[in-house]
Formats: C-alpha cells, structure tokens, sequence
C-alpha cells in the first residue's frame, strides 16, 4: 500500500517519456520533410552553391563507389543465379527461364535496391561524418553567419549529384550482375548465353519502375544522412552518433521506398510486373 | 566619453530571456544592456550559458521567452532570412575558429563579402587579400585551415568576420587555447575596434587578463542571469562573495558550481 504513489510515479514518469519520444519522433520527421522540401527549394537557388561542388560531390558519391557497388553486385548476381540453377536443377534441369526472369528482375529491382543498399551505407556514412563534424565545430553556425544557407551550401550538391550518380550505378551495377550471373550459368550449369542474354521479358514497365526506385533512392540518402548531420550535437561522439543513425535511417528508406514502389507498381500494372 | 555612449541608448538589449536546452533551464531571466561602442565582456564559469546568451543575437538560437532588442528593434522573432540583415551588422568569431576546412584562408574571408557584401568573386578574393593583410596573415593567404596554428586560424576567422565592417563584433573565448602573446594581440585588435572603428564588441571570456585589461564594463552571468555588472574596478571592488571568488579564481567558496 505504501508503495503506491512509488509505483504510480514511475509509471507517469514512463509514459510521459514515451510521449516525449512520439512527439520527438514526430517532430524529427517534419524537420526531414522540411529539409526536402528545402532542398527542392534549393535547386532552384543557384547563387547559393558553390562553384564546382556538383561535379566534386559527383566524384566523391560516384567515381569513388563505382569498384564497390560492382564488386557486391557481380558477386550478389553469380550467388542468386548460382542458387537459382542449383534448384532448378533438383527439380526439372530446365534453365531455359533463369536469364530472362532474372533480368526482368534486375531491371526492376534488384539492381537499384542493392545499388541504393550499397550507396546508403557508403555515401551515408561519408556525408553524415563530414557535415556532423562542421556542425559540432560550429562550421555550419559560420556558414549562417556569411549569409549562406546550409541547405543550399551542403545539401543540396550532394543531392544533385547523388540523383545523377544513384542512376548511373544502377545501369552499371545491373549490367555487370547480369553478365556475372549470365557467366555463372554458363560455366557452372552449362546454360546456353544466347538463351539467359534475353531481354524479351523486360518491358517499359520495368524500366520504369526501376528508374523511379533509383531516383528516389538517390533523392532519400543524401537528405536523410544529411538531415543526422546536421542533428549532431556534442563532439566526436555526436558525429559518431550521426553516421550510424544515417546509415540506419538511409538504408531503412530504400528498403521502404522499394516497398512502397514495389506495392504501387504491382496495384498499377499488376499483371504486368 | 562614457555620458555620451549612455546618452545614445543602448544599441543592445536583452530583456528577462529565457533558455532551456532539453527540459534543462540555462538562462532562467537574464536582462542586460550594451552601449554603442562599448567593449563589453559576457564571464561566468563554463557552461553557464554565456555563448547561448550572445548566440541569441544572431539567430542562432530562439529565446524560449524574453525580447532581443538591436538598434531600436526587436529581433528575437525574425525568421532565418529576417536575421540576414542582422547578421550584416552583427558579426561573430567562433571558439573553434570555424574556417571552412575546403577552402583557402582567401576564399574563408571571400565568402561574407560575396554573400554578404555583394562583390563579385574576383573582387571579393582582392578585398579578402587586403583584409588577411590587416592581421598579417599575407603570405598564408593561399593555405588551407588545416596547414596553420590555432593562432593564425582565429586571426583569420576575425578577419573573417570583421571583412564586412560589422557594427557589433561578438567574440566567444577569442583568447582561450592561445599562447600569452597571441592572446594579448587579439586584447589589443578587439580594443582597437571599438577605439578606431566605433564598433561595439560582447566578448565571451574567463580570461582574467583580458576581462581586466580591455573591458570597458563587465556582465557576471551566474544561475541563469546577471549576478553583478559594471566597470572592472567596480567588480574588483564587489562585496559579492561569489563575485570575488570568480576574479580571484578561487577553487573554494559560496559559488555553485555543477559538477564539480
């Protein structure tokens, strides 16, 4: 009985916490918002970007990720066609639909959702270290003080160059998981590559969705890992903070965006797909 | 010389500000007037909300309640771009210096007066040439942040702030981290401001010397406002026990200190 209040005290204390929670996570996500809305904003501010910015940034997100992103998808491409065979082969050893249904596939999914994957941990992490650490050493306070925007100094580079670039791996990452894929089955199953190098199944349809999941991905990852950046507080530990939030938190984005255009796609064009 | 920086009106003004960061109130009621062309110097032990006080002048943080007021007009509400011509008048040099890592000394001093200032880039990078000359930083014009001591990079970020000739310069522990003779050049180049260009200076600091040396009027900011405020020899003359520990620098005495 004399405990009551003890318990009951500890209780409100709980849920207001919890409430402090929702009511940051909402917050947190209207902020996001706000900063794309910013950034598409800031596409249209020219004066406020410094010059050559996009074609670095370009260099920094693209160039540099062009050995990593082709590395994991040509071996992600020879795994799943490997795997892929090695059941086909249990069942009927008829491979005749193993190429074509893998690049209807590749062309709708999986090449810009495992490009999106790679780039999200990559570009995520190095835009949240870089502008995490300006903001705690008050590098993005002396921005404001110049009379710059931010958002049009920092983020906005980065995401012109992340849309272009996003794209540009897709292409590449999905046709080398295709050809890594195509040779695997030709030297492990001895599968004809006139018969898996078919494209007749791959339709504007899927050419299009893939498109639109790879520019969103590449619109969502420079905004959310720049969005961490900017919440850092504190010192080393804070940016420590931003880049596992911003690999967490652009990585989560793709997998969703890819859900989400996946399921529109699929009430669309059903059938179709 | 001080009846008639009175007489002008305060270019200054904080009225009962409030700040609280997480739940956690730093400045509770904090009123504090700064006259035109007066070097005024903000102390108090570490976080006890000296730079909040003056990062509030410049937007850079909101009041939770209380008025700003700068030049006859109340500021504390203006949105981002309504501080732009604020910021014009109010300059402001970091504790860390802040140069922008990517770009040269040149092009640091280049960005607020293209931004700004208005010039064009070619004209900024001469001006911003002319204005490195002033702290004789000339001949590292051309290197980045990371190739220099601390002492030339604060000497650059003031240069920084003071290229487009701001009316209010707010320094934040300009001396602190700074070898004695460094630190006493950067005393003597914030006297000078407010001597030769009439600026006003609000100097964040617990550098004795400098508090002692080149503050025409002193603000002890203490539990979340202004405990004592007035000339140095008024403060050294303060029967305020806390008053006098902080200026003797005194480990033990009635001031609370958190944490310690």
């Amino acid at each position: 009985m004399s405990d009551r209040p003890g318990i009951l005290a500890s209780l409100t204390d709980r849920i207001t916490r919890v409430g402090e929670g929702a009511i940051g996570t909402v917050r947190a996500a209207f902020d996001l918002v706000v900063l794309f809305l910013g950034t598409l904003g800031g596409l249209f501010r020219r004066a406020g970007r410094p010059r050559g910015a996009v074609v670095e940034q370009m260099h920094i997100i693209g160039n540099r990720s062009v050995v990593f992103v082709a590395v994991t998808l040509g071996f992600l491409g020879m795994v799943m066609v490997y795997q892929t065979c090695l059941q086909f082969n249990k069942v009927t050893g008829d491979f005749s639909q193993v190429g074509v249904q893998f690049i209807r596939l590749i062309v709708s999914d999986f090449a810009p959702t495992l490009t999106g994957m790679m780039l999200a941990t990559r570009v995520g992490a190095g835009i949240a270290a870089e502008i995490g650490s300006m903001k705690v050493t008050e590098q993005i306070d002396a921005l404001r003080m110049s009379g710059v925007l931010p958002v049009d100094y920092l983020i906005v580079p980065r995401f012109m160059a992340s849309v272009v670039m996003t794209v540009a791996l897709t292409v590449l990452g999905g046709a080398i998981m295709w050809l890594a894929g195509g040779l695997t089955a030709q030297y492990s199953f001895g599968v004809n590559p006139n018969i898996f190098y078919d494209l007749s199944l791959v339709t504007g349809v899927h050419v299009g969705l893939g498109l639109v999941k790879s520019l969103s991905y590449g619109m969502a990852i420079p905004v959310v890992a720049g969005f961490c950046g900017l919440r850092a507080k504190g010192s080393s530990e804070g940016v420590g903070w931003a880049t596992t939030a911003a690999v967490i938190g652009a990585s989560f984005s793709v997998i969703v965006l890819d859900f989400i255009w996946s399921i529109l796609g699929f009430m669309i064009f059903g059938g179709s797909l | 010389m001080k009846d008639a920086k009175a007489s002008a009106g305060p270019v200054i003004e904080f009225r009962s500000v409030a700040k609280a960061f997480g739940g956690k109130p730093v400045l509770k009621d904090l009123s504090l007037a700064v006259g035109r062309g007066e070097v005024m110097f903000i102390i108090g032990t570490s976080g006890v909300g000296k730079s909040v006080t003056i990062k509030h002048l410049i937007g850079l943080l909101r009041v939770d309640a209380g008025e700003i007021w700068f030049d006859g007009q109340r500021i504390d509400q203006l949105d981002e771009r309504g501080f732009y011509p604020v910021r014009r008048r109010v300059g402001m040099v970091f504790q860390n210096a802040t140069l922008f890592d990517s770009m040269t000394l040149t092009e640091n001093v280049a960005l607020p007066l293209r931004k700004l200032g208005g010039l064009r880039m070619k004209a900024a990078l001469e001006q911003a040439r002319v204005r490195l000359g002033e702290v004789h930083l000339t001949e590292f014009a051309d290197r980045y942040p990371a190739e220099l001591s601390d002492g030339m990079r604060k000497r650059a970020a003031i240069a920084r702030t003071l290229a487009t000739d701001p009316e209010v310069v707010l320094f934040d522990e300009p001396t602190t981290g700074l070898d004695p003779v460094s630190a006493r050049r950067i005393d003597r180049l914030i006297r000078e401001l407010a001597d030769h260009r009439g600026a006003t200076a609000i100097v964040v600091s617990h550098d004795l010397t400098s508090i002692f040396t080149i503050a025409d009027r002193i603000a002890f900011v203490y539990q979340g406002g202004i405990r004592a405020l007035g000339t140095p020899a008024e403060l050294q003359a303060s029967p305020d026990e806390v008053v006098q520990q902080f200026i003797r620098g005194k480990s033990s005495g009635p001031m609370e200190t958190p944490g310690f």
